[in-house]
């Protein structure tokens, strides 16, 4: 049985080196399908990401009385903080806005001008409320605006439901037209593949036919050529993932700067998921690898 | 030895081309079927190397009947009788020695008993020496020897050569021929299915002539009639 499984690697190790032109095309095309794969997989993490962190952004506003009290406020945030629907508040304390709006304003001398000749802070102190999660906002600006108290000025809740919409609208899409190309791109890359390996099994007919014609049963026929399949697989997902790395490290700095502050890390993202994304390709790649060459083998076996 | 009885073999297109074909060989007999070409007698031996199945009749290799041979046994029919082709049928990529061994480790002899027989059969065949040449590295003759060497390796009781001189000049196709007859010599028995008037002419044995699927001629020490 052993003398047996070491002579059917030693075939295929010897037709993967015999045929090395063959198989160097077979990891490529292999290479490139993951390659395809990996795109969508990355644009996706991505968008994910950028998603994610634009929710994060989104927050609720109570502009409070510039004469509020601070313990009265302390009292309204506590309140406030203690909602289920609530993750954080924020206080921005009269003073804390005027830093905000000079950093904000800090390339407009116009501004900052008026500020000064106003002679006193214009703005009012206020609490940043941060919810949960984004689909408790409607509730959430419900509650708050059911809150009585005679320190609130005013409530900004308007700008962040169109915001929101539009996010929930475009997460939608993302979803349905991502799964459904993630679909037609690993259907397309799987059928490249299985079309690759059937014609590199072509090249072998003679090989097989003769291979039957000796007396080899079917096990010598099939397992050189199955085990072949999984070498060119492993092989490209090898080289794959010592290709991804350093490319993600090149990109990672140009995302950086397109997403300002949204913590967008695909190569983190991918450390994390190496085994789920590798492993998978693997599997699958190996699995449409080793039918195809099954079949392709079947057809050239019937002598 | 061999024996076949009312031997019929229609392909799907329904052309007939074995019709009701009766035939005993007995061990260590040399026979040449002879005939034209697409009379029948490549079909002959795909039958007895259990690569068609007959349309009716019987067919019989020692005791053992073949006619409704199942495709796990194929394997072990092929190890019990020797093939050789016009066009050798060689494994490209690998050397004349991977080839021969092939046929051994195929069927899980040992690595000590493989490096016992590889050597002899190639010397048997004229090959010694020549282990590690690829099949384009030689000549057409010895590419010959290679696949009667590969034939050998399992001590088969009977030796189908199917046109095994049809790629070869005359010098090398009688060298092959004496390498059958030694063989033959030895209690293999051949046959040997040709339409080389001159290889049969010369042997003197037995000759069967096929013409349209069916035998027209049988004779012990015949010459080429048609």
């Amino acid at each position: 049985m052993l003398l047996s499984f070491l002579r059917i690697l030693k075939f295929s190790l010897q037709d993967i080196s015999r045929n090395i032109w063959l198989s160097i095309v077979t990891v490529t095309i292999l290479i490139l399908a993951m390659l395809s794969i990996n795109t969508l997989i990355l644009l996706r993490a991505i968008s994910d990401d950028a998603v994610l962190a634009i929710k994060e952004k989104i927050d609720l506003s109570l502009y409070l009385k510039t004469d509020a009290p601070e313990t009265t406020i302390l009292e309204l945030k506590s309140k406030i903080n203690s909602m289920d629907k609530v993750r954080a508040v924020k206080y921005i304390s009269k003073q804390n806005a005027l830093d905000f709006f000079r950093d904000k304003n800090k390339n407009n001398p116009e501004i900052l001008q008026a500020i000064l000749e106003l002679g006193k802070n214009p703005l009012s102190p206020s609490l940043v409320i941060v919810p949960k999660n984004v689909d408790m906002i409607p509730d959430l600006i419900e509650e708050l605006r059911a809150i009585d108290n005679d320190i609130i000025e005013s409530r900004d809740f308007s700008d962040n439901r169109t915001l929101l919409e539009k996010i929930n609208n475009i997460t939608k899409r993302i979803n349905d037209v991502g799964f459904f190309i993630i679909i037609i791109f690993i259907v397309t890359s799987l059928l490249v593949v299985y079309n690759s390996i059937k014609v590199a099994i072509y090249t072998h007919k003679r090989e097989i036919e003769i291979m039957r014609l000796v007396g080899a049963s079917n096990a010598f026929i099939y397992l050189p050529f199955l085990f072949s399949a999984v070498i060119y697989t492993f092989v490209a997902v090898l080289i794959m993932i010592s290709v991804s790395f350093p490319l993600l490290e090149i990109i990672q700095p140009y995302l950086e700067m397109f997403f300002v502050d949204y913590g967008i890390n695909i190569v983190s993202y991918f450390v994390d998921n190496v085994w789920t994304i590798f492993g998978w390709q693997f599997v699958g790649i190996a699995f449409v690898n080793v039918l195809a060459s099954y079949i392709a083998v079947s057809k050239y076996a019937k002598v | 030895m061999i024996k076949l009885i009312g031997v019929n073999k229609i392909y799907k297109n329904k052309v007939k081309v074995l019709d009701d074909v009766n035939l005993s060989v007995k061990a260590g007999e040399f026979v040449s079927v002879v005939g034209q070409s697409g009379t029948g007698k490549t079909t002959l031996v795909k039958i007895l190397t259990g690569e068609e199945k007959v349309s009716s009749g019987k067919v019989w290799v020692g005791d053992w009947d073949i006619t409704n041979i199942g495709k796990a046994e194929v394997p072990y029919l092929r190890r019990q009788i020797g093939v050789i082709f016009q066009d050798f049928k060689l494994l490209d990529k690998k050397t004349l020695g991977e080839n021969i061994s092939f046929a051994l480790e195929v069927c899980g002899k040992s690595p000590s008993k493989i490096k016992r027989i590889v050597p002899s059969v190639m010397k048997i065949v004229g090959l010694a020496g020549k282990e590690n040449r690829y099949p384009h590295e030689v000549s057409g003759g010895e590419q010959q020897r290679a696949a009667i060497a590969r034939a050998l390796v399992h001590q088969p009781k009977i030796l189908l050569a199917d046109e095994p001189t049809g790629n070869l000049d005359a010098i090398n196709a009688n060298e092959i021929i004496d390498l059958l007859l030694k063989i033959n010599n030895f209690g293999t028995t051949i046959i040997l299915v040709t339409h080389n008037r001159d290889v049969v002419n010369g042997l003197n044995r037995r000759v069967v002539t096929v013409d349209a699927g069916k035998i027209v001629s049988d004779r012990a020490h015949g010459k080429y009639i048609i």
